[in-house]
C-alpha cells in the first residue's frame, strides 16, 4: 500500500465509488420513471386511494360460497368471504383465496384460437366475428340431435341457458361433469336420499348441532360437497365446553384423510366392509337400547363383521355404545361410496340415522332445500351416464361437441378413452379459459371470461338450510380478448335458429331468470322495481329465503328393508387396495395456481407433486424407502409415483391424491425439462381406474386392487416438514 | 505486477491520474444526483401556476389527500369538465394531448413527481389532519409549471419534521418515530 | 398466565409489559389444517411462491404454516391437534438483539416485532435465533423471475403482478421477512378510526388468516383491552403459550383441550 493513499482512505474512496454507482443505477431517473394512468372516467363510488369491494360468487368448486373481492384502481387484490352470505358467513377456503391466481394467470387463453391438428399446441388466433360464425355454422349445419354440450359443475346460469336452448331447439340436453362429483359419488348420495326422503337431492348433515359424528369415509373437511360450510359445522361440534371439545368424532376409513386426522377415534377398517360395520353398529345400538333389532340390521353378526373389517369386537362395541348414548349422526362419503356396494353403504349409514331418530331434526339429516328458481335437484352426470355419452360419440351420433367449465380429458378415467371418443366427433369447440388437456383436443377454443370477469348466478345445492341463489358479477373488466360463452351462444343461436333465445345479452338473460324472485315473500331483500331488485341482487351477492327450506323425511320404511350385507367386490389383481382421493389443497382444478401448489398437504406436507402413501412397515418389508419411485399397476393402466411413508394407512392399502398429472393446463400445472419441453407434473391416478360401477352408476373408484413394482429410481418430494429424524433419515452417524 | 502499478501511481503523473479519475467519478455522481432532482417530462406541460392562479384549491383536483393514502391524479373527465367550456382548449397546441385523450378515450400517462420508494407506506390523510399545508412538502405550486420537488423526500427529512411535531409528547413521539409507522 | 417481571431480571429492562398490545389466539381443537389461512396470508401479503425445487430446500415463504405431529404407531396412531405456527410477536424477541443493522426493531407503538426490509442486509442471524422458526428468507428475486412472465410486444409482462397488494412492500432478494400481524390492516383501521374521531373497536378488522379461517379458529385483537374477545380467550384455562420458558413473552395463545 502506498504512503499517499492509505488503506483507510482507499476504502473510503472505494465506498464512495460504490455509493456513486448506487446513485447512478438505483436511484437515478431511469428507475423512478414510472407512469400513472388515471381513470378516464372514474366511477363515482370510487375514491382515490381507497378500495372498492364487489360481491360475487366463487366458482372454484360447485359449493357456491359468496365472496367479496377487494379491487383497487381496477385490479382485483384480494378475495374475502361475504359475511352476509348464509352458506359461508364470510369465510373462504384456500382454493377460493387463490382464485385471483387464476384470473391473473399468465397461461390464460387470451384470444379465440383455431387448431389445425388436435393435440398439437400450435394454433392460430382468430377474431370473434369468425369465431361466432363457426359456432353459428356448427349449430345450423347439423341436426339438433347431433349437437351436444358437456358442461362443468359450476356456472349454473350457462347450464340454464343451454337447457333452454335444448328445450326450444331439440339439441341434446347438457351433460354436467366434474372430477369432484365423481369422487363424491353424488349420484349415490342422491339415490340414497331419494330412498329415504322420497325425493332426489343431496342430504345435508347438521354436524354442528350433533354430539357425536360417525363418518364413513366422508372427507367433509377437505373438498367434500361444501367444505367451508361443513368446516363451520365441525368447528361448532368441537368448540370447547370447559376444558374439552364438546362433541366427539369417529372416522372409519382405511387411509387417514385430513378429516380423519381430526377424529377422536380413527378406525382403519378393511376397505369394502363399511356397509357391514354400519349395520353391525346399528344392531349393537338397537340391542343397547333393548329394542327389537330392525330388519335391516338383523342380518349381520357383529363378531363376524369385526373380523371381516379387521377391527376388534370391543372397539366396535365401544363405538356402538358411544353412538347409542349421544345425539349421534352418521355421514357416508368419500371412498366408502366409491365401491361396488357404495349405495348399500349409503343406505346402511342413513339407516343408522333413522335408528338414531335424527331425520329432519337439529343435529340430524335433512334433505337440502332446492335453490330458488329450481324445480328439481340437477345432479351432475355419473360415470355410467358419461360412458353412455362417450359411446354415443364413438358411434358417430354426435357431430358437434361444445365443452365448457370442465376438463374431462384429464378428469375422466383413462380407461373410458374420451380422447379417442373426441376423435370420432367432427367438431369439438371448447370455451375453456385455460389451455387444458380438453382444449388441446379441440378444434377451436373460444375463451370464456374468468368467473371474476363475468356475470352469472350459482345455486347452493347443500350446506345450509335456506334456499339460496348466489349472484355473480364482474369485479374487474376483462383482461383479454375473451367473450362470455352465454353471449356467444345467444348470438350464434339467434343466427342459427331465429329467436330461440330472445335475449339481447347475458345480463338480459340473467334478468329474465332472477326477476321471478321479486314477487316471492320471505326473501333476504325486497324491492319495488326491477332495476333496484337486480342491483340489490348483485350488491348483496344473491337472494335467499330467510326461513328453513329443508324437507323432513316422508314415512320411511328404511329400517324394514333387507340389507345387502356383503363385502364389496374388488377388481383386478394385486396385494394392495387402491384409495384415490382428491388432493385437499388442489381440488379438481387447482394445479394451475402456483400458491395452491405450494400449500403443504395437511397430512403429508408434500408440495408441487403426486405421492403414494404407504405404511412404513409394509415398505420396510418390500425394501422401499421414502422418495423411491414405484410403478403402480392396475388392470386398467400403470403410473409411476414416488413413495411417501405414511404412518396412518393400513398395511394392505396404498393411497394416491388426485389433482396433479397434467400435461397441459399451464406452466405451473406442468414441468419442463432443460430444453423447455413440457412434461407431466406428478401423476394422475385416474389413469389407473378401471370401469366398474356401484348400484347407482357412480364409478367404483376405490374398488380396485393393484400391485406395485420397484423402478430403482427415486424422485425427491418437496415437503414442508423436515426429513431429519423421520424414519431415521438424515440421522446417519447420530 | 501490482507493485509496478502502485510504483507508477506514486509518481506525480500517477497522482494526477488518480486525481482526475476520482474527480470524474465525483462529477458523474453529482450529475446523477442532480438528474434525480429535475422534474420529468410530462405528456402535457401542465401549468400548475395558472390553475393555482385561478384560485383552484389543491384538493379540488387531488381530493384523495384529505381522505386517504393517495392524493390521486384527476381523471381526464375532470379536466374536461372545465376545459370543454374554454374556447382556447380547441385551438391551443399545448392542450392538444388532452383533447386527443378525451376524444380517443385513451388515458394520459402522467409521470409522478413526488414519489417515495416502494418500501415506504405514506398516507396523506394524517398529514392534512395534522394541519400540514400541501406546500410545506410539495412547494409553492403558484410558481411552477410542471410540478417539482422542492426537497429530497428522504427519511431524515421526514423524521426531522416528525420529531419537531411530536415535541415532548412521549406517546406521539413513539408513534411518529416507530419504524413500523412507515415501513411494512 | 402471570409473569413476574422481577424474575425477568436484566432482560426486564427491555421487556415491555408482559401483556402487549395486539394478540392472537388459535383454537387447536377446531383447526382442520385446511390451509385457508396460509393461502389468505400469501394473497394479502404479496408472498412469493418459490417453486418445487426451492421448496424442497426449505425455502418456502410461508408466514404461517400448519404443523402436525404423529403420536403412536399404526393402528394406534393419532395426529395431534394441528398447530398453526406464525411469528409470535414476542414481547422479548430473540430475533431482535442479534440483528447487526437493527433491521428487526421492536415497535414501541404497536408492540410488534418489525422487519424493516430496506434496512435488512440478509445476515439471517434473526432466523437462526428464532425458536419458532417462522422467518423466511428471500433467496432469489422470485417475483421477477422471467419464468412467470409472458413476452408481449418485446416486453416481459408479469400478469400475476396485477394482484399485488399496494399496502405491502414487495420484497426483493436478500431480505428476511415474516408475519407482521397484518400491520397494514392495523394502520388502516387506526387511520379510519382516527378520521372518524373514535377508537378502533373490537372486531372492526382482523388479520387475513383469521378472516379466512372457515373453522373460526383464529381470533385477533387487543390483548390489553380486557373486554375484547381475544383477551378473554387468551386468559382461558386451555391457553398455552409456546416456548414460554425461554422468556420470549409470545403474543399468540394456543387453546387446546386438556
Amino acid at each position: 500500500m502506498s504512503e499517499q493513499v492509505s488503506r483507510r482512505d482507499f476504502l473510503k474512496l472505494a465506498g464512495l465509488g460504490a455509493a456513486t454507482t448506487a446513485v447512478l443505477t438505483g436511484c437515478g431517473p431511469a428507475s423512478r420513471y414510472v407512469t400513472r394512468e388515471p381513470y378516464q372516467q372514474m366511477p363515482e363510488y370510487n375514491l382515490v386511494g381507497h378500495s372498492t369491494y364487489y360481491a360475487t360468487t366463487c366458482r372454484e368448486c360447485a359449493a357456491a360460497c359468496g365472496i367479496v373481492v377487494r379491487t383497487y384502481q381496477g385490479r382485483a387484490i384480494k378475495v374475502e368471504g361475504n359475511a352476509n352470505h348464509p352458506l359461508n358467513l364470510g369465510k373462504t377456503c384456500a382454493r377460493g383465496q387463490t382464485s385471483l391466481q387464476g384470473l391473473y394467470n399468465p397461461d390464460r387463453v387470451t384470444d379465440p384460437i383455431k387448431r389445425s391438428v388436435r393435440g398439437d399446441v400450435a394454433s392460430e388466433t382468430m377474431n370473434w366475428d369468425d369465431a361466432l360464425q363457426v359456432v353459428t355454422d356448427a349449430l345450423k349445419n347439423h341436426k339438433p340431435s347431433e349437437i351436444a354440450f358437456l358442461l362443468g359443475t359450476s356456472a349454473d346460469h350457462l347450464f340454464d341457458l343451454v337447457t333452454d336452448l335444448a328445450n326450444s331447439t331439440g339439441v341434446n340436453a347438457p351433460v354436467r361433469f366434474g372430477a369432484l362429483s365423481m369422487f363424491e359419488a353424488r349420484a349415490t348420495l342422491s339415490k340414497a336420499a331419494e330412498n329415504l326422503f322420497g325425493q332426489a337431492g343431496l342430504p345435508w348433515f347438521d354436524i354442528a348441532n350433533a354430539q357425536a359424528v360417525f363418518s364413513f369415509g366422508a372427507n367433509f373437511l377437505e373438498t367434500w360437497i361444501s367444505p367451508v360450510s361443513y368446516t363451520r359445522g365441525f368447528s361448532n361440534l368441537r368448540k370447547a365446553e370447559g376444558l374439552k371439545p364438546r362433541g366427539q368424532f369417529v372416522q372409519f376409513e382405511s387411509r387417514m384423510s385430513a378429516t380423519g386426522a381430526r377424529a377422536d377415534e380413527w378406525v382403519p377398517l378393511r376397505p369394502g366392509t363399511e356397509a357391514l360395520v354400519a349395520l353391525a353398529i346399528g344392531k349393537l345400538v338397537a340391542e343397547h337400547h333393548g329394542m327389537e333389532v330392525p330388519k335391516i340390521f338383523s342380518g349381520v353378526d357383529p363378531a363376524e363383521v369385526a373380523e371381516q373389517a379387521d377391527i376388534e369386537l370391543e372397539a366396535l362395541e365401544h363405538i356402538a355404545k358411544m353412538f347409542a348414548e349421544a345425539k349421534s349422526i352418521a355421514v357416508p362419503g368419500g371412498a366408502a361410496l366409491g365401491q361396488s356396494n357404495g349405495l348399500a353403504v349409503a343406505e346402511a349409514v342413513l339407516a343408522l340415522n333413522v335408528l338414531a331418530d335424527n331425520i329432519g331434526k337439529a343435529g340430524g339429516v335433512y334433505l337440502s332445500p332446492l335453490a330458488p328458481t329450481e324445480t328439481e335437484y340437477q345432479r351432475p352426470a355419473s360415470i355410467q351416464e358419461m360412458k353412455a355419452l362417450i359411446e354415443k360419440m364413438n358411434a358417430g351420433e354426435i357431430k358437434v361437441l361444445f365443452v365448457h367449465g370442465g376438463n374431462p380429458v384429464f378428469e375422466l378415467p383413462l380407461a373410458l378413452n374420451i380422447r379417442g371418443a373426441l376423435g370420432n366427433v367432427e367438431q369439438v369447440i371448447s370455451f375453456a379459459t385455460f389451455p387444458d388437456e380438453t382444449a388441446l383436443e379441440s378444434d377451436y377454443v373460444f375463451p370464456d371470461h374468468h368467473f371474476l370477469e363475468g356475470w352469472g348466478y350459482q345455486r347452493v345445492a347443500t350446506g345450509v338450510n335456506l334456499p339460496v341463489l348466489s349472484g355473480a358479477q364482474p369485479v374487474v373488466s376483462p383482461l383479454y380478448n375473451t367473450r362470455s360463452t352465454v353471449d356467444v351462444l345467444l348470438t350464434a343461436s339467434q343466427a342459427a335458429f331465429g329467436n330461440a333465445l330472445p335475449f339481447k345479452d347475458e345480463v338480459e338473460f340473467l334478468h329474465s331468470k332472477v326477476i321471478a324472485l321479486m314477487g316471492e315473500a320471505g326473501g333476504s331483500f325486497s324491492a319495488t322495481d326491477e332495476e333496484s331488485f337486480m342491483a340489490s341482487f348483485q350488491q348483496y351477492g344473491g337472494w335467499w329465503k330467510k326461513s328453513n327450506g329443508t324437507t323432513s323425511a316422508s314415512d320411511s320404511n328404511v329400517l324394514d328393508k333387507t340389507a345387502n350385507a356383503e363385502v364389496a367386490e374388488f377388481a383386478g389383481e394385486g396385494e394392495f387396495f387402491l384409495v384415490p382421493f382428491v388432493s385437499p389443497t388442489l381440488g379438481e382444478a387447482g394445479a394451475n395456481k402456483p400458491w395452491l401448489q405450494e400449500l403443504a398437504d395437511s397430512t403429508t406436507t408434500v408440495m408441487w407433486n403426486t405421492w403414494v402413501e404407504m405404511n412404513p412397515e409394509t415398505a420396510h418389508h418390500q425394501g422401499i424407502h421414502n422418495d423411491d419411485l414405484i410403478k403402480i399397476i392396475s388392470e386398467a393402466g400403470e403410473i409411476e409415483v414416488p413413495v411417501y411413508l405414511y404412518p396412518a394407512i393400513r398395511p394392505d392399502t396404498i393411497a394416491i391424491p388426485f389433482g396433479q398429472g397434467h400435461i397441459a393446463y399451464g406452466r405451473y400445472a406442468t414441468t419442463t425439462d432443460e430444453n423447455g419441453n413440457v412434461l407431466q407434473r406428478g401423476a394422475n391416478p385416474a389413469d389407473l381406474l378401471s370401469i366398474h360401477f356401484n348400484e347407482a352408476g357412480d364409478l367404483a373408484f376405490a374398488g380396485m386392487k393393484v400391485r406395485i413394482e420397484k423402478t430403482g429410481r427415486t424422485k425427491p418430494l418437496s415437503r414442508l416438514e423436515s426429513r431429519i429424524g423421520v424414519y431415521n433419515e438424515g440421522m446417519e452417524g447420530h | 505486477m501490482l507493485k509496478n502499478i502502485f510504483d507508477w501511481l506514486k509518481q506525480p503523473l500517477g497522482l494526477i491520474a488518480v486525481g482526475i479519475f476520482f474527480l470524474s467519478v465525483f462529477s458523474v455522481a453529482l450529475y446523477g444526483i442532480s438528474t434525480t432532482q429535475q422534474a420529468p417530462a410530462q405528456p402535457i406541460e401542465f401549468p400548475h401556476k395558472t390553475h393555482v392562479g385561478f384560485g383552484i384549491q389543491c384538493l379540488y383536483c387531488h381530493p384523495g389527500a384529505s381522505k386517504g393514502p393517495a392524493a390521486g391524479i384527476p381523471s381526464q373527465a375532470k379536466c374536461w369538465a372545465c376545459h370543454n367550456q374554454i374556447e382556447k382548449t380547441q385551438t391551443s397546441e399545448l392542450l392538444a394531448p388532452l383533447k386527443n385523450a378525451v376524444l380517443s378515450g385513451e388515458s394520459i400517462q402522467w409521470v409522478p413527481v413526488a414519489i417515495v420508494p416502494d418500501f415506504v407506506q405514506f398516507n396523506h390523510r394524517p398529514h392534512i389532519a395534522a394541519g400540514k399545508n400541501c406546500e410545506e412538502c410539495h412547494g409553492d405550486m403558484s410558481q411552477v409549471t410542471i410540478a417539482e420537488n422542492p426537497q429530497v423526500f428522504n427519511m431524515g427529512w421526514c423524521l426531522d419534521c416528525h420529531l419537531k411535531n411530536a415535541g415532548d409528547d412521549v406517546e406521539k413521539k413513539t408513534k411518529l418515530t416507530d419504524c413500523g409507522t412507515c415501513h411494512y | 398466565m402471570k409473569i413476574d417481571l422481577n424474575l425477568v431480571g436484566a432482560k426486564g429492562a427491555i421487556a415491555e409489559a408482559a401483556e402487549g398490545k395486539w394478540g392472537m389466539t388459535i383454537d387447536q381443537d377446531v383447526c382442520t389444517g385446511c390451509q385457508a389461512c396460509v393461502a389468505a396470508c400469501a394473497m394479502e401479503n404479496n408472498l412469493s411462491f418459490v417453486g418445487e425445487e426451492d421448496a424442497g430446500y426449505g425455502r418456502t415463504q410461508h408466514w404461517i404454516r400448519i404443523e402436525r405431529f404423529w403420536e403412536g404407531e399404526y393402528p394406534e396412531i393419532k395426529a395431534t391437534p394441528n398447530q398453526p405456527m406464525l411469528c409470535q410477536q414476542c414481547g422479548h424477541a430473540p430475533c431482535e438483539p442479534v440483528c447487526p443493522v437493527f433491521a428487526t426493531p421492536h415497535s414501541d407503538a404497536e408492540q410488534l416485532n418489525l422487519q424493516v426490509y430496506n434496512r435488512c442486509v440478509g445476515t439471517r442471524y434473526c432466523a437462526n435465533n428464532c425458536p419458532y422458526q417462522v422467518r423466511s428468507f428471500n433467496w432469489r428475486d422470485y417475483h421477477i423471475d422471467p419464468f412467470h412472465a409472458n413476452m408481449v410486444d418485446g416486453k416481459l409482462v408479469f400478469a400475476l403482478h396485477n394482484q399485488f397488494n399496494p399496502d405491502v412492500t414487495v420484497r426483493r432478494r436478500g431480505v428476511m421477512e415474516k408475519c407482521t400481524f397484518c400491520i397494514q390492516r392495523i394502520h388502516k383501521a387506526q387511520d379510519t378510526a382516527k378520521a372518524e374521531g373514535r377508537d378502533v373497536f373490537d372486531g372492526e378488522f382482523t388479520t387475513a388468516c383469521a378472516q379466512a379461517c372457515p373453522a373460526d379458529a383464529i381470533t385477533f385483537g387487543r390483548v390489553d383491552h380486557h373486554e375484547s374477545l381475544v383477551s378473554q380467550l387468551s386468559h382461558h384455562e386451555r391457553g398455552v403459550k409456546h416456548l414460554e420458558e425461554l422468556n420470549t413473552l409470545p403474543r399468540v395463545t394456543y387453546l387446546k383441550g386438556a
